[in-house]
């Protein structure tokens, strides 16, 4: 499904080029659940976004179910990511205007969704992450953890191929963690690819795999 | 999908409460004064165009050139009617009609009672049966073969036969009377539906024409005369389909030249074929004689202008404010794009709001126009009202609006925001980026160009004002204070319809002996017109200079002995005028005497001007005013003629209002007993003058709401700006006075660099102005210089107010408790 040859990151900063990744090379195969794991700064996040396609390698190879993403466009990209893609952020990322409930809402009206099928999934996911009671309140009125979690329902909504969460549980306390893994597992073994950034050992051993950076290279997969 | 993204729009509204309110504020002062002017436009141009083959309908108008000057009227002479019915090919029919002043209307009930009376009836046209078919009215009783066939007979509109025979059905109208000036009786043979639509064929009582024949009326029209031109005869063709109306204007042209007398002349007169759409609009022509003035399409032009200046404004704080705020709606763009949103979905939800935005905004200017309509009621056309605005097309008008307004300027920032990349966003760099320092200078073009609108529209406003106060305290050759004037009847109403000229009425001699013994008026002359006013007659005068015959037309004016001390005006050589009952001398002004060759007046003295006989040069004027300052003095002539005087001009003490008020009432009191069935109306002269700048009060009176409200709009979206910029250093505030910076320090850090944008404003706004004004000035011939201090006011004015805008929302930011803002980070 993912496929990384000799991926390089770097920036540059008065014509000093700052490597964030270093020829990363990877697979990552339908219906795997793998954790990233590694110091802060690392390049974690930033190879997250680039398999997720928010972010261009700045040198190498990238082909995301068989296809080389350099020559995708913006169309097609916002077509993978309506599609296939759900992510679940680092710093939760909601939009602010919206409730809870619109918020969950928002991909499944990209995804042109009819109306009593999708307030069905809204209710059900609600459900399960057990936040009915917040459904009308707008993300600032939530604590910091609860903003996960609804991050982490959005990312799920749309039954999407690939989840790309960066600390889905950094902000929760480890009964909530441990559902979220739970959550997870329960995806992957329904066929559903998961690649999720973390610092907890516990949290990765959720996973099948472990891919370790370590300034920017990959240390072992 | 659609229901969410309102609801985002809506709540982002909400929640940037202060750029949407400038934004809705700015957007609907544009949109109402385009609605209004929308009104008013649409009111002008939808005049007459309803006719059948209207495209086919032409008015006969004529040219006659002078020497010296070139004369347009709407008439033509009365025997060309039947030359052109006999003689000309092409057309498919013609009407004639004659517009008829003021008349007195009797309505004989039965022979018993005394018949009811309308004194100054208007809206009277001698006829032919022509002219229903032409012009497509609806019969309610008679019909268009007959109605107009015998003389003395007379048509009706539905009102106006009402108010004549109340309650009576249409068919019981017919074979009632009706007198005019109780020397003639006609039947009603007709009564035809009004017309509903917007005319200018507001004729209500058509008599005819038929009628003229029997009566005086038709030696007084000139009726066999190819030499006379009266602009109350209306001849109207149609062409066939197909047929040129140059080729027809060839025809009149054989047409004169067949039938005109003094054929050994070169013929002055030429008749063009007037479209009907343009007979509202053309200045040279007039819409018919007792019509208001042609509607001057350059007004149109320029309120369109305005309009369309103050919907800019608006629509350039939407764009400054709305991509200054980007950075705060980049966070939801790029979650939407990882939620797979594209582009053009992004640039559809901000279009959409933009959209919301303008339409809440025409809402509100949906009843700010209402104020418009009536701050402005004399500007605007009569026809027009606020209940104009609810008609269907008004509402397509402003849907467009919208959504042009929308599109104009929501497309730039959508397109800016809908390219936020959304790795920068989530990434919190959006202070790196360099979208918004693009998005800086664009907003400083828009701010620039918006101060230099506003700027030019001060200067206009200084420049108009000025030029009115000019033109109306001129010194204009006269004494214009404490002045009344006012007109008797003309005793020609009494021998109009009789064969021969009637008895002369000498009553106004009997006033005049009256008015002698109220001892508030110190002078009083009984003569023509004032030195200054509408109404001009002229007529081609030639003279003899001692080295050649010159002709050139003069306008003519009739005084007796005491109107030129009444008036102030200076005789510079020769004598007063003697009194008389005709026209026996002259008395010239200066710049007819420097016309005939006379550098030094006294030489003009003893010479004969031509006229029915020599009339020798009495004395000449120094130059005065006739008109406005619009146009040049020409040259004129005073005689004495007591038969031709019927104005009355009354001389009161100079500063004593009080007096006046005695004197005039006197005044009525002693005319309502010589014409008791008479209204007294007077009027000051000093009022007579201001009401010729009466365009350029409206003008000036405009153009001060433009300016203001431009200034306005252009103020607020700097404030909108600021408020910005301030949020956005708040930090950097709180460091620097942390540092000791000072609050005044600070103010100065801030609004600098907005005051710069105010003063390249000005800079483009003086040269721009400066021209736009010299052409406006061009079309006075006496005028008021575009002195420094114009552009100077405009700029200072425009300086403090921004300066006093900005550093209202700059000094609380300074003043703000720099711990505050540095904790909350
Ligand atoms: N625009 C940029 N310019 C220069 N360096 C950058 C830029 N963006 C990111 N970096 C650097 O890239 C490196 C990797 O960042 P990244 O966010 O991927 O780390 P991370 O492994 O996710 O760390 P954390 O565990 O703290 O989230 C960091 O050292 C960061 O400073
Ligand atoms: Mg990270």
């Amino acid at each position: 499904m993912i496929k990384l040859n000799h991926i390089f990151k770097w920036y540059t900063n008065s014509f000093v080029k700052t490597y964030v990744l270093r020829d990363i090379n990877l697979e990552i195969k339908e219906g795997e659940f793998v954790s990233v794991m590694g110091p802060s700064g690392s390049g974690k996040s930033t190879l997250l976004h680039i398999i997720g396609m928010l972010d261009e390698q700045s040198d190498g190879e990238y082909f995301f179910l068989e296809e080389p993403t350099h020559t995708l466009g913006e169309k097609a990209r916002s077509e993978l990511h309506k599609n296939h893609i759900g992510f679940v952020f680092q710093s939760y990322h909601l939009i602010d205007d919206l409730t809870v409930y619109e918020n969950l809402e928002t991909p499944l009206l990209y995804k042109k969704i009819g109306a009593s099928e999708r307030k069905s999934l809204v209710a059900d996911t609600l459900d399960r992450f057990q936040i009915v009671g917040k459904k009308d309140l707008f993300p600032n009125q939530l604590s910091g953890g609860q903003q996960q979690l609804v991050g982490v329902a959005r990312a799920v909504i749309t039954s999407p191929k690939l989840i790309l969460a960066d600390e889905p549980t950094g902000n929760l306390n480890s009964a909530q963690g441990s559902e979220i893994m739970e959550l997870f597992k329960k995806l992957n073994s329904e066929g559903t690819t998961i690649i999720q950034v973390t610092h907890s050992e516990k949290n990765a051993s959720y996973g099948k795999r472990i891919i370790n950076l370590l300034d920017g290279r990959v240390t072992s997969s | 999908m659609l229901k969410s993204l309102l609801k985002t729009a809506l709540r982002s509204l909400l929640r940037h409460k202060a750029s949407s309110l400038i934004n809705v504020l700015g957007l609907s002062i544009g949109i109402s004064a385009s609605l209004v002017i929308y009104l008013i436009v649409h009111y002008e141009f939808s005049f007459d165009t309803f006719h059948r083959d209207g495209d086919r309908i032409y008015r006969v108008v004529s040219k006659m050139d002078f020497p010296d000057a070139v004369f347009r009227n709407c008439g033509v002479p009365v025997p060309t009617v039947k030359a052109v019915r006999e003689e000309v090919t092409g057309l498919e029919g013609e009407t004639f009609f004659i517009t008829a002043n003021q008349t007195k209307v009797g309505v004989v009930e039965d022979r018993a009672s005394a018949p009811k009376v309308f004194r100054k009836q208007q809206g009277m046209i001698y006829a032919d049966n022509e002219y229903f078919r032409f012009f497509g009215y609806r019969w309610l009783a008679g019909s268009q073969e007959k109605a107009l066939a015998e003389p003395f007979s007379v048509v009706l509109t539905e009102s106006r036969a009402q108010s004549y025979f109340p309650g009576l059905a249409p068919s019981a109208m017919l074979l009632k009377h009706v007198t005019y000036d109780d020397t003639i009786t006609v039947t009603v043979t007709g009564v035809v539906e009004d017309i509903r639509q917007t005319t200018d064929f507001i004729f209500q009582e058509f008599i005819s024409l038929g009628t003229v024949e029997q009566t005086g009326l038709k030696a007084q029209w000139g009726w066999d005369n190819w030499g006379s031109i009266n602009s109350n005869s209306q001849f109207f063709v149609k062409l066939l389909p197909g047929v040129s109306p140059s080729g027809i204007e060839e025809q009149l042209v054989q047409v004169r030249k067949r039938h005109r007398e003094a054929k050994d002349r070169k013929d002055d007169t030429q008749h063009f074929l007037q479209p009907l759409p343009d007979i509202h609009f053309n200045p040279d022509y007039g819409i018919f004689d007792s019509s208001p003035s042609p509607v001057h399409k350059q007004t149109l032009y320029g309120l369109l202008a305005v309009a369309t200046f103050l919907l800019l404004l608006g629509c350039i704080n939407f764009i400054n404010l709305t991509t200054a705020q980007a950075a705060q709606r980049a966070k939801e763009i790029g979650i939407r794009k990882t939620l797979g949103s594209g582009r053009a979905q992004l640039m559809l939800q901000f279009l959409g709001e933009s959209f919301l935005l303008t339409v809440v905004a025409s809402i509100l200017s949906v009843a700010i126009a209402q104020s418009l309509v009536d701050l402005f009621r004399d500007f605007i056309p009569p026809g027009v009202t606020y209940a104009s605005v609810f008609q269907w097309h008004v509402w397509v008008f402003l849907a467009a609006l919208d959504v042009i307004i929308s599109l104009f300027s929501g497309t730039y920032p959508a397109l800016v925001l809908a390219r936020f990349q959304p790795i920068t966003i989530l990434r919190n760099q959006m202070f790196a980026g360099s979208a918004t320092t693009r998005g800086t200078s664009i907003r400083k073009i828009l701010t620039v160009s918006q101060f230099t609108v506003a700027q030019v529209l001060i200067i206009a406003a200084v420049v108009v004002s000025k030029q009115t106060l000019y033109s109306i305290n001129k010194d204009l050759g006269y004494r214009r204070d404490a002045i009344v004037s006012f007109h008797v009847p003309w005793s020609f109403d009494a021998w109009q319809w009789s064969r021969t000229a009637g008895k002369s009425d000498l009553r106004r001699f009997t006033l005049l002996n009256r008015l002698r013994e109220i001892p508030e008026i110190n002078t009083i002359s009984l003569a023509g017109d004032p030195p200054a006013s509408n109404g001009t007659s002229s007529t081609a005068m030639k003279v003899n200079n001692g080295k050649s015959i010159v002709e050139t037309m003069v306008e003519i004016k009739y005084a007796d002995t005491s109107y030129f001390g009444l008036y102030g005006m200076k005789l510079i050589a020769g004598r007063n005028l003697l009194q008389s009952d005709t026209t026996r001398e002259f008395v010239i002004n200066e710049t007819f005497a420097r016309f005939l060759g006379f550098s030094n007046p006294i030489d003009a003295i003893g010479r004969s001007i031509q006229r029915h006989g020599m009339i020798p040069i009495v004395g000449v004027l120094a130059d005065f005013h006739t008109k406005s300052t619009h146009q040049a003095i020409k040259p004129l002539a005073y005689s004495s003629a007591g038969k031709s005087s019927f104005m009355f001009h009354l001389a009161l003490k100079a500063g004593d209002p009080d007096s006046w008020k005695v004197a005039l009432k006197k005044t009525e009191s002693a005319f309502k007993e010589v014409y008791p069935d008479q209204n007294f109306e007077s009027r000051f002269f000093d009022e007579t003058i201001a009401a010729f700048y009466k365009t350029e009060q409206n003008t000036a009176r405009l153009l001060n709401w433009a300016a203001g409200l431009a200034i306005f709009i252009s103020c607020i979206g700097l404030l909108g700006l600021v408020i910005h910029t301030t949020n956005a250093r708040v930090k950097e505030i709180g460091v620097r006075k942390v540092l000791g910076a000072s609050v005044t320090g600070i103010v100065s850090l801030l609004t600098r660099e907005f005051m710069m944008l105010v003063l390249v404003a000005f800079l483009l706004a003086s040269p721009v102005g400066w021209w736009a004004m010299n052409r406006w000035l061009q079309d006075f011939a006496f005028r008021t210089g575009l002195s420094w201090w114009v552009f100077a006011l405009a700029g200072v004015f425009a300086f403090v107010t921004a300066i006093l805008t900005v550093s209202v929302q700059a000094f609380r930011a300074a003043s703000a408790n720099p711990v505050d803002s540095l904790r909350t980070e």
